[in-house]
């Protein structure tokens, strides 16, 4: 688009031409052909922005752009979706070490450090940022302090978002585990909880509450957290057994006791609960917007308080700018301004069920009023972001190698003891990896 | 000469007329200025995109070099030590082969099938040709789309036949136990095509009096295939099963596109290429995946010269 | 089918070569050739089912795709996945995309492939067959084998998401210069000695003598180059990350719809995207079986 596709020489041609026509490649390549001096033209400036952003989000990020370009002529706004996980991240890391293939991405916060700040990931310049409107105290300090690595602002955190309680509320009524207002009880330790989800099988006839157990970390490191677990992933492994096994044993329970699936995957999750056979799920806020289009009757809290507080494992989503190879300020300003125009309009973001992290928006009534989300937003003040490393944050391989092992504890084919085991080894393994950032 | 095209094209300079190097050291016998100019463009090209590649691969190797950039130590052989005691890396060796068997066989023999049908249909060769051929032709990303759908359980194709008949559905690219064979399935309908042509090739080259011959003899269409095309077919399919080979063990494609990238549910369809790929570019580690690359590379050149081998071995004796 | 390929230089080298099959039909109908012809129309039809379905698909509105059980013909039929997957202008960038590098690569092979072709046929000079072994081991490398170091080098050179990264290392493929030399070898050298006589220089005897002789294999040769050309995957994957710089199978492959999986929409995408190579493989199928014939049996 961008690029005038150089003309193959004609065939029959000598050999001086074509040498010639080499080095006017290299040429073209090496002055950065991506780039446009479009302030000198008056022409709008392009943002190439790359998102993994599909379904309920990818729509809500279309309808936010189509406002950016309506009422921002002179930027040329052009978005790219590309699979969510590996195939993003992989693109990512390409693109910014070619350099000149896009000019913001979003990422997650916890992938930040292991995408390489500072190499393959530029700086954000604050001043920029401030001359729009973002500054350090307008934006939820955990995210704005995690994205801040050796003193320079690496990220701009757009939201946060965690694992949370759904409740069909036609069946808990049944159940009878609403309060008179119609929210579910909160509930306080493992026993109460499980007669919870007993009351709630009764009336469903299958399961009290359905969870994704090939995705078992993000419910690992909620119930490890709530103990007041930590864990430390540099030279040897430091991880509490004691913690580990007991949250581990949870999930061994939730399911040998019948009052959850054995095994149910990430899109049989929502399903099994839409179609009525758990009362309960516990699944990430994003899956908001499906229940709403389903038309169901239901509501949001936070994570159960298993062993403590109502901790949940969380991430954010934030936009970052890619390495270039020759630095052009106009696109960055442009990016920056992009960046700034979401934050402040992420409201409606917040639709897809994620909590701000610009806090003027967060604290508005408009955000403070919406249902469900005012359920569980106080949550998102606490979000348990994955502990640090290369290899953590979503979709990388701690939680991969996690979620493997783990599922084993749903289905019965290994012991918490056993499990911690492979964990332990696994994560072992992934720390003696040379890191390559 | 009853040989097949094969056979005659690769023995055609041999045997036409004088070698071209005699001729022109006969016209010119001190070196010839012309000679380098004219190869100068494409060494130029061979040694910016092959030599240099090839060589800087083998020295990252040895180095703990990362795709984002930060100056790289030298590791000595850790890499390849690395290599040798990481299962992952036997493990996609193993899925890469276990396709390359499921592969080759179907794409030899359905090819042999249908350039003998073809030959033997009356009037319909080119629409057979067209339907056998043009998926060859067809994009591998539009080859994913497609066969994607028609696996996808519920309301895929391949399901709703299974449904229709009462069978119950199968997840095919969802499990562990299908999921490779699923990806091979797709590449034979895929490739085969390549394959039928130059079968095609070698049957028109069998003269059709051979034929007549035999049936005077009074043997049946079944005794003439045993007895006369498959023998006299033998060259073009060793030839065959030579570049199938190697060409399944280049998996990475559909099976990158078809699992999304994920190699499939336990990786039980990522090939070596495909970890060379998360490696290098998702993992990042650039120094990691040249050692992998070039034990990948070591099992082709000894897949080649083993056939190679069995080749020029079969040639003698026959 | 090599038959004419051999005679050509000798014979008529302008001239297209007969028609392969043409001689070998046989005009009364046996049994068995009737059975032949049914159960290979029956194979051709399972065969292109899975692309009947896509086209199928493509014609369905949204809704109708994921209907349980599966309905075989749409009900509404609507061009209106196309309409969408136009308007939204990628894959028309993707197919300009695809074009312009295949062309380059095709024409630089034939090109470079020739002259250093003819060189090695024609010429005497010191190194030539050590360059020749060279060039001969390194048939040998796959290109998957570079990925990652070519990768790491394009960056270095900066051609990461530029054509010319995406299109020159696919014109290092020097069995093209075997396919040609073997061509070259078997010209007469009485047509080239003549040409010497009459003062022309080597460039001269290439593109006056040599080259208007090799049509057929030319044409084979760029046949071959272009489809694959038109259909690698690996290499145009890793070298592009920028949407608006990819080819037909990268862009089909990787950028993704923000609705999430519309399998019409899907559907009309892969059509449009193979909807090229198959028209022209439906006008020129016998020079394309030929081109693949000749230059695939290396």
């Amino acid at each position: 688009m961008n690029v005038d596709p150089p003309h193959p020489p004609p065939p029959g041609i000598g050999r001086r031409s074509l040498l010639a026509g080499g080095l006017a490649a290299a040429g073209l390549a090496l002055s950065g052909c991506g780039s446009t001096t479009a302030a000198a033209t008056g022409a709008p400036v392009p943002i190439r922005q790359w998102n993994l952003f599909t379904g309920g989000d990818g729509a809500r990020m279309v309808e936010m752009h189509e406002r950016f370009a309506a009422e921002h002529p002179e930027y040329d706004l052009r978005p790219t979706t590309y699979l969510w996980g590996n195939p993003y991240y992989t693109k990512f890391a390409m693109g910014a070490a070619g350099g000149r293939s896009f000019d913001i991405g979003t990422l997650h916060l916890s992938r930040v450090k292991g995408m390489g700040a500072g190499t393959l990931i530029d700086p954000v310049p604050r001043e920029v940022l401030a001359e729009f409107g973002i500054t350090e105290e307008t934006v939820r300090p955990a995210l704005w302090d995690k994205a801040t690595v050796d003193g320079e602002l690496y990220a701009i955190p757009l939201d946060t978002h965690l694992v949370v309680t759904y409740y069909n509320r036609e069946v808990c009524e049944q159940a009878g585990v609403l309060e008179p207002d119609g929210t579910l009880v909160r509930t306080t330790g493992v026993d109460d909880l499980f007669d919870l989800l007993s009351a709630v099988k009764d009336v469903t006839g299958q399961y009290g509450i359905v969870m994704d157990t090939t995705g078992a970390w993000r419910q690992f490191w909620s119930l490890y957290r709530q103990l007041g677990g930590e864990m430390e992933l540099e030279g040897e492994l430091g991880i509490d057994d004691d913690k580990a096994l007991q949250s581990l044993d949870f999930l061994r329970r939730v399911s040998q006791e019948g009052l959850a699936p054995e095994s149910s995957d990430a899109p049989g999750t929502p399903a099994r609960f839409q179609n009525g056979i758990a009362g309960l799920m516990l699944a990430g806020n994003w899956e908001l917007p499906t229940m709403q289009d389903a038309g169901m009757d239901f509501g949001m809290r936070p994570f159960p308080g298993v062993f403590g507080d109502e901790l949940g494992q969380g991430d954010s989503h934030v936009f970052v700018l890619p390495h270039r190879r020759e630095p052009d300020e106009e696109a960055v300003r442009a990016s920056v301004a992009y960046a700034a125009w979401m934050l402040k309009n992420s409201i409606v973001w917040a639709g897809g069920g994620h909590t701000p992290a610009y806090l003027p928006v967060a604290e508005s009534e408009d955000y403070t009023a919406l249902e469900p989300q005012a359920e569980y937003r106080a949550a998102a003040d606490d979000v348990q972001l994955d502990p640090d490393a290369w290899f953590s944050g979503s979709a990388a391989a701690l939680m991969a190698e996690a979620n493997s092992v783990m599922a084993g504890v749903h289905n019965g084919s290994s012991t918490p003891e056993e499990t911690l085991a492979a964990f332990k080894r696994a994560v072992q393994k992934l720390i003696d990896t040379p890191p390559p950032v | 000469m009853t040989a097949p095209p094969t056979a005659g094209r690769a023995s055609r300079s041999d045997t036409n007329g004088p070698s071209a190097t005699g001729s022109s050291t006969r016209r010119a016998r001190r070196t010839d200025p012309a000679g380098p100019a004219l190869v100068l463009p494409f060494a130029l090209l061979f040694a910016l995109f092959l030599l240099w590649p090839l060589a800087a691969g083998l020295w990252t190797s040895f180095t703990d070099r990362s795709l984002v950039g930060t100056a790289p130590s030298f590791t000595g052989l850790d890499n390849w030590a690395e290599m040798a005691a990481d299962p992952m890396v036997w493990r996609s060796l193993w899925t890469t082969l276990l396709f390359t068997l499921l592969t080759t066989p179907p794409l030899v023999a359905v090819a042999l099938l249908m350039a003998v049908l073809t030959q033997r249909a009356v009037r319909v060769g080119w629409f057979l040709r067209f339907s056998f051929f043009s998926p060859f032709l067809l994009p591998v990303a539009v080859v994913s789309l497609i066969w994607v759908w028609i696996y996808q359980p519920g309301f895929g194709m391949l399901n709703g036949a299974l449904t229709g008949m009462g069978l119950p559905e199968v997840n095919w690219l969802g499990d562990e136990g299908t999921v490779l064979l699923s990806i091979a399935v797709t590449t034979v309908w895929w490739t085969v095509g390549f394959n039928y042509l130059l079968y095609l090739a070698a049957l028109q080259g069998i003269p059709s009096q051979v034929y007549e011959a035999a049936s005077l003899d009074g043997a049946g269409p079944w005794q003439r295939f045993r007895a006369i095309t498959l023998p006299l077919l033998n060259r073009t399919t060793a030839i065959v099963v030579l570049l199938q080979m190697v060409a399944s063990l280049k998996l990475f494609d559909q099976a990158y596109l078809m699992t999304n990238g994920s190699g499939g549910p336990g990786y039980a369809a990522r090939p070596i290429i495909g970890y060379i790929f998360d490696t290098g570019f998702t993992n990042l580690r650039i120094g990691y995946s040249s050692a992998i690359s070039y034990l990948f590379f070591a099992v082709i050149i000894a897949v080649s010269a083993l056939q190679f081998w069995l080749f020029t071995r079969k040639e003698n004796t026959a | 089918m090599s038959a004419p390929t051999q005679a050509a230089p000798a014979a008529a080298p302008r001239t297209a070569a007969p028609a392969p099959d043409a001689p070998r039909r046989r005009w009364r109908v046996s049994p068995t050739g009737a059975a032949a012809t049914v159960s290979a129309v029956v194979l051709a039809l399972l065969w292109l089912l899975p692309l009947v379905w896509a086209v199928l698909t493509s014609l369905k509105p949204e809704a109708e795709t994921t209907a349980v059980p599966i309905r075989w013909l749409p009900v509404e039929p609507t061009i209106e996945a196309y309409r969408l997957v136009i308007a939204r202008g990628d894959i028309q960038q993707w197919l300009i995309n695809s074009t312009v590098i295949s062309v380059l690569v095709t024409a630089l092979t034939l090109v470079l492939c020739a002259m250093a072709a003819y060189a090695f046929s024609r010429t005497e000079f010191r190194g030539r067959n050590a360059l020749l072994l060279l060039f001969i081991a390194g048939i040998m490398v796959p290109p998957q084998v570079l990925i990652v170091p070519l990768f790491d080098q394009m960056r270095l050179l900066g051609m990461v998401d530029t054509y010319w990264g995406v299109a020159l290392p696919q014109v290092v493929a020097p069995v093209m210069i075997f396919i040609l030399k073997r061509f070259f070898d078997a010209i007469p050298r009485d047509y080239l000695e003549a040409a010497h006589l009459d003062g022309a220089g080597h460039l001269r005897v290439l593109t006056s003598v040599v080259l208007p002789m090799s049509g057929p294999i030319l044409a084979a040769v760029g046949i071959f180059t272009f489809v694959q050309a038109w259909n690698n995957f690996l290499w145009p994957f890793v070298a592009t990350t920028d949407p608006a710089l990819m080819t037909v199978p990268v862009g089909l492959g990787t950028v993704q719809g923000a609705y999430g999986i519309q399998y019409a929409q899907q559907m009309a995408a892969a059509v449009l995207g193979a909807a090229p190579l198959i028209a022209v493989f439906m006008v020129f199928q016998r020079q394309i079986v030929r081109g693949v014939t000749d230059a695939g049996l290396k």
